[in-house]
């Protein structure tokens, strides 16, 4: 199978801070990928540079290469078509604080779509992607401010998937979120694993462990070590990424 | 074991001294208020608030109503007017006007309409010099009218504050034209565009200074441009012009106040959907920063309403409605202050400061309740 996202050599700075070193990366298509390690590892980091969200801060440096389907997303891709293909998840719930369906309709609306039917069609297939229409299909045209935290999270899910991304990123989904919604939306990024590519930032080793097929461990921005998670949690190669997943630091 | 409560004498002198300068801040602001609004109050009414300040003469031509018991259709009182200096007068004056009266479609000589109304002072009936008479002789010098109109020279009493009211609202609608959009682009300017360095510090520094500038200075540099320079005069787009400057610094800061309040994770949740810049600040920065830039506007309005100094110089006093932009007219501020000095007339000063007070209070009453409304959701 081609692989998704391939990373060469990929080196970041924040101005004289190298906040990635050389990392290589391969990442298959429909599989769920997770990135662990200690605070400040650059794992989130790294979730940035594959759709260029770096981008925003100042005086933020990339070498290297990142593909995406072979193209170098830093030199041939346009950004905000790079942004419709990869969606992204944020740590907190950040909702706009507008209705549930103008939240999901902002990318649609942004590429230009205007016909209401269409907008229609494409909020409810969303939200029923996300697994969320059920709970708000009669509010719909509430404040999205005014759910819960896991309701507000799977309506941002929704809201990516909206503009029908080709991968997710999604930086620690669940960290703001109570045990029932982080369950919800570990099933329903294994639902959406048969479409999407997923690549999900975790503190939580159990979460990694339950949800991805591939599991990566950054340290100190690098990367130690990346193979199937059955593997990273049984047999780890490296000493350090055993002392990790075991407890001793982090 | 007993606990004594004991005051040290050092912390009681600085409790005192911090509760004499409490009462005494509180006392100033009873005391100017109670001030005002007891000299001022007395006279606010519907007149004052609706009518003339200039008295105003004109010939009337009244048309009397058939078959009615009374044709003219007034009922008149004798009442007394203050002259120049301080003699008083006694007049004749429209105390009410009957249904039937034809007086409201009344034409002056110059075949405009001019509506009689109450308080109106007849002068002259069909050339009769009726001033001194008493209200039964003018009663006879009407019934005995055999014709079926009446031509009398009237006077509209002035005293009111309408034309201020009208020139007040004027200048704030004008004035907030020019400077909320200059200062909301340049505030997204410098919050969303502008990078960090010592060019933002400098517009930072220099809109911080411009703030600071007494208004009488704005006043000169906008005689000196708008109302020679540019050649516009005395007028009401010398001062809105003049105002809109003033303002700009206020614009500009609380703008970017409230634009910085906006989460970044909104931004990054719009670039993150493949949203353009200019996308995301019209549809999320913008709107979420709404309620921030109403208070601005309400501040900048109440700066509008208590400018004098400026306005003095470059929109002059004239008492009427500015008939054009380019027509002298005086806010309320600024007529408070020429009644005061030029008609020593306290209880009129204080009468307009009392409307002006009323107005800043529910001006600052309704930023505190959409600020407090909006920062609920």
């Amino acid at each position: 199978m081609e692989n998704k996202f391939s990373i060469k050599n990929l080196d970041m700075y924040y101005g004289d801070f190298q906040a990635l070193k050389n990392i290589n990366m391969e990442i298959k298509p429909k599989e769920i990928t997770s990135l662990i390690g200690p605070s400040g590892c650059g794992k989130s980091t790294f979730l940035r540079t594959l759709n260029r969200m770096n981008d925003l801060i100042e005086g933020v440096r990339v070498e290297g290469e990142v593909l995406l389907d072979g193209e170098d997303i830093y030199k041939e891709i346009d950004v905000t078509k790079l942004r419709t293909r990869i969606g992204m998840v944020f740590q907190k719930p950040n909702p706009f604080p507008m209705s549930v369906y103008d939240n999901v309709a902002y990318g649609p609306r942004a590429h230009g779509i205007k016909k209401k039917s269409e907008l229609d069609e494409i909020v409810e297939r969303s939200l029923k992607r996300a697994a969320i229409w059920d709970e708000v299909k009669d509010r719909i045209k509430r404040n999205a401010l005014s759910l819960s935290g896991g309701q507000q999270q799977r309506i941002c899910i929704a809201r990516a998937l909206a503009v029908e991304p080709e991968v997710l990123l999604m930086d620690e989904p669940t960290s703001a979120l109570d045990p029932i919604s982080t369950l919800k939306v570990e099933d329903l990024a294994e639902e959406l694993k048969k479409e999407i590519t997923i690549i999900i930032v975790t503190h939580n080793m159990q979460q990694a462990a339950r949800i991805s097929d591939k599991t990566a461990f950054f340290l100190n921005g690098e990367l130690i070590e990346f193979d199937e998670t059955d593997f990273i949690f049984s047999t780890p190669r490296d000493k350090r990424t055993e002392d990790y997943i075991t407890g001793r630091f982090g | 074991m007993k606990m004594k409560k004991k005051i040290n004498p050092k912390e009681g002198f600085i409790y005192g001294l911090i509760g004499v300068a409490t009462l005494f801040t509180i006392g100033i602001l009873v005391f100017i208020l109670g001030f005002i609004f007891s000299k001022g109050l007395p006279h606010v009414n519907l007149y004052f608030l609706t009518s003339q300040f200039d008295s105003t003469s004109a010939y009337v031509d009244v048309k009397l109503s058939e078959g009615s018991q009374n044709p003219l259709g007034l009922i008149l009182e004798e009442t007394t007017i203050k002259e120049k200096g301080s003699n008083e007068k006694k007049v004749i004056a429209i105390k009410e006007i009957e249904k039937t009266s034809l007086g409201e479609d009344a034409i002056n000589n110059q075949g405009q309409p001019l509506a009689l109304s109450e308080k109106d002072i007849i002068n002259r009936v069909n050339g009769i010099n009726v001033e001194g008479k008493s209200v039964e002789e003018v009663n006879q010098i009407l019934n005995s009218i055999n014709k079926d109109t009446v031509t009398m020279r009237i006077t509209k009493q002035g005293g009111g504050i309408f034309p201020m009211i009208i020139t007040t609202l004027m200048m704030i609608g004008l004035s907030l034209l020019f400077s909320v959009p200059i200062g909301v682009f340049a505030a997204i300017y410098l919050v969303e565009y502008a990078k960090p360095g010592k060019f933002v510090n400098l517009v930072r520094f220099a809109t911080e200074s411009l703030a600071g500038i007494p208004s009488i200075i704005y006043g000169l540099f906008g005689m000196i441009l708008f109302v020679l320079t540019l050649n516009l005069g005395y007028s009401l787009l010398a001062g809105a012009l003049t105002l809109s400057i003033i303002l700009l610094p206020v614009m500009i800061r609380q703008t970017e106040e409230s634009l910085k309040a906006v989460p970044d994770s909104y931004r990054e949740a719009s670039y993150g959907l493949g949203a353009n810049k200019i996308y995301t600040i019209t549809k999320v920065v913008l709107p979420t920063a709404v309620p921030g830039i109403v208070v601005a506007i309400i501040l900048s309005i109440g700066r509008i309403i208590g400018e004098s100094a400026a306005l003095l110089l470059t929109a002059g006093t004239a008492a009427k409605i500015p008939g054009s932009l380019l027509e002298s007219g005086s806010t309320l501020t600024v007529k408070a202050y020429t009644v005061a000095k030029e008609e020593a007339n306290i209880e009129l000063a204080s009468a307009i400061g009392s409307v002006i007070i009323i107005i800043i209070i529910i001006l600052n009453a309704l930023s505190k309740l959409i600020s407090k409304k909006f920062s609920k959701i």
